[in-house]
């Protein structure tokens, strides 16, 4: 009790809320602004979180991204365009009411469900997490080197169509990580005589480079070639919404939960979750054929995932160190740079700071009833501003965030060379998540493995002895197995097309 | 830009080949066969692998090895990557010589200007507010010891 009052004390300090609000206003412009997504929010707000003290910053993040993902709805209900990648399984849905002039019930639909969905995820969050904290202290190096291998091999699973590629972005996220000094051996790795890349390459750089500025690079062309029509005003917000969500509160709950499991799986994050929760809802439905034509069915399903999967991706985060999300990973990262490394022991040792944030969470997720209201009504001010004068403002803003960090110069060159390497290989399907998730994961992995391997002398078979262990990594070898196959059966089948055409 | 899996492929198996290569002279830990040149050289070896995998699938495909695709020509497309190359190298290689006062608005205002088709008069005036806020935030709110360059011996 004394630890949740001292938990309250935190959160509701007059900074601690002023930055909940200033990062929820600046995740509602960016996710409301199509093409600029929840993760490039994050990204951008990093260099600012890195001057804070860890509750504050992990409070920007979860106010940012949560408000992100429902600004996200706007537009595409609106104008079809999808503001977020988390969006996009429904917009059709969300768009198609408008037209029947229902806008205003689809936006408070998405709206009350991603509340709703949103505090589901907290629930379990809060629930689980400690428990499987507390079942995680059991574990050694050989655990968390699986653990971390897994969530790897998870990631580069569920990235995309193509494993092979998911696969190699993740090697490459992999070397990235290699750079540096090696915390176990102390030897000089990939740093070319370059002192400032002892430490490694800094995680601010690889983040800004990979999230916000491969994006500027993919959007910035489009400008002057793609016109958004004036959106339809929006009237009477909410009016059928709680009609609509007590006749599909088994779906609500449904997606709620889904969405919170998919999340907390490495590598799948609210896209993935949205995308799940509304086929289900489609399968599970008494009136499959509604869907597609603005049913609000769908709706109230995948908009409950999206943001309930927001708080399932930070159940690994917390209590293994193992992202669930790009976002999380981002998290990491952060909560790393402050000498935070979470793990089981944070549930012990911080107690105080996971209650904090379990509380950031649920006046984050409340404070989207007002702050979405306000985003809803201010959409068309919003989808107004210019792309030609905020693209520039948010390079600008890596630049200077990308020396931020150590106040190198070098960083803003690693910067822009991450920027445009992520820009082709995304150009060229290749996902990006299981790069980032590596650059975070890569040390986890090897310095586990290293301390395995020297508590047991180098028998490479310690790592199955212990039960867990075992379960783990044969778990991560089958993902292998799974990974290796997809990918030879994809090249065997792109030989047979060609042979026949 | 879309470039052939041939060639992609290609370039992934010789950055492993290059990883391994660079990772031979580390040192294994004391009485261990593992040490820091182990897990680049595995890193390596997959790159190999799965490089000559797509290269495979790439060569079996047989399109073309360059395909421009998408509503923007490529020119636009190269012209973009040429601005944000040319911003952020001219920031870097200015801004210890001229100062982040004068570069940041002066790169913002070219930027938003040209992006605009010649609304020069809104990006000067966005240019000089947008850089003033950031210097605000970063340099005095945060302390970020942004560069004053010449301007330096101005005020000092």
């Amino acid at each position: 009790m004394a630890e949740l009052q001292a938990a309250l004390g935190m959160v509701f300090a007059w900074d601690v809320l002023a930055v909940i609000l200033g990062a929820s206003l600046f995740g509602l412009l960016i996710g409301a602004i199509p093409g600029l997504t929840a993760t490039m929010a994050t990204a951008l707000l990093v260099p600012v979180t890195f001057f804070m003290e860890p509750l504050p910053a992990i409070s920007a993040i979860v106010a940012a991204t949560a408000m992100a993902i429902v600004a996200g709805d706007i537009p595409g209900a609106l104008l079809r365009i999808p503001g977020t990648p988390a969006s996009a399984a429904y917009t059709e849905e969300a768009y198609l009411m408008g037209r029947q002039g229902k806008i205003g019930q689809a936006l408070g639909v998405n709206l009350a469900c991603s509340v709703v969905g949103g505090l589901i995820g907290v629930a379990i969050l809060a629930f689980f997490a400690p428990l499987v904290a507390d079942f995680a202290l059991r574990f050694t190096s050989d655990e968390y080197f699986w653990l971390a291998l897994l969530g790897l091999s998870c990631a580069v699973l569920v990235s995309g169509a193509d494993p092979l590629k998911g696969a190699i972005s993740m090697l490459i996220g992999l070397l990235i990580a290699m750079v540096g000094m090696d915390s176990v051996s102390g030897q000089i790795r990939f740093t070319f005589g370059i002192s400032d890349l002892l430490s490694g390459i800094s995680i601010l750089p690889v983040l800004i480079g990979l999230f916000a500025v491969a994006e500027l690079l993919r959007r910035m062309p489009e400008i002057g070639h793609t016109h958004f029509p004036p959106p339809p005003p929006v009237e009477k917000p909410f009016s059928g919404v709680g009609g609509l969500m007590w006749q599909y509160k088994a779906g609500i709950a449904r997606s709620g939960v889904l969405g919170t499991l998919i999340g907390a799986l490495p590598g799948a994050g609210a896209d993935i979750a949205s995308w799940i929760s509304y086929a289900l809802s489609r399968k599970l439905s008494r009136t499959p054929e509604k869907y597609g034509t603005g049913h609000p069915e769908g709706l109230v399903a995948a908009s409950s995932a999206n943001n309930a999967a927001l708080s399932g991706a930070y159940i690994p985060a917390l209590v293994f160190g193992i992202p669930g999300d790009t976002i999380t990973a981002i998290i990491i990262g952060v909560l790393m740079m402050k000498g935070i490394t979470p793990g089981p022991d944070v549930f012990t040792s911080s107690a105080t700071l996971v209650n904090a944030i379990f509380i950031v969470f649920i006046l984050a997720n409340l404070l989207l009833l007002p702050l979405g209201l306000l985003a809803i009504r201010g959409a068309r001010h919003i989808l107004a501003v210019p792309s030609s004068v905020l693209y520039p403002l948010i390079l600008l803003f890596c630049i200077v965030g990308a020396f931020a960090a150590n106040n190198s110069l070098l960083d803003v060159w690693l910067m822009l060379g991450l920027g445009l390497l992520a820009y082709f290989l995304v150009e060229n399907d290749f996902p990006i998540g299981p790069m980032i998730l590596a650059v975070i994961l890569g040390p986890v992995v090897e310095s586990n493995f290293m301390r395995s391997m020297i508590k047991a002398n180098g028998e490479l078979l310690v790592l199955f002895e212990r039960p867990i262990a075992a379960m783990l990594g044969g778990l991560a070898l089958l993902v292998w197995l799974a990974i290796i196959v997809s990918s030879v059966r994809s090249a065997w089948q792109t030989r047979a097309s060609a042979t026949s055409a | 830009m879309r470039i052939n899996d041939l060639l992609l492929g290609l370039v992934m198996a010789l950055l492993g080949a290059v990883t391994i290569w660079a990772s031979k002279d580390f040192p294994p830990l004391a009485r261990q066969p593992y040490g820091a040149g182990t897990f680049p050289t595995i890193i390596g070896t997959f790159l190999v692998g799965l490089g000559l995998l797509l290269s495979l699938r790439g060569w079996q495909q047989r399109g073309a090895l360059f395909i421009w695709q998408g509503q923007v020509t490529l020119s636009r497309t190269l012209t973009c990557l040429l601005a944000v190359i040319a911003a952020v190298a001219g920031y870097v290689l200015l801004t210890p010589l001229l100062g982040f006062p004068l570069v940041a608005p002066l790169m913002l205002a070219l930027l938003i200007g040209w992006l605009s088709d010649g609304r020069w008069g809104m990006a000067v005036i966005v240019a000089i507010v947008a850089s003033a806020v950031v210097w605000s935030v970063f340099a005095l709110l945060l302390h970020v010891p942004l560069d004053l360059g010449i301007l330096e011996e101005v005020i000092y």
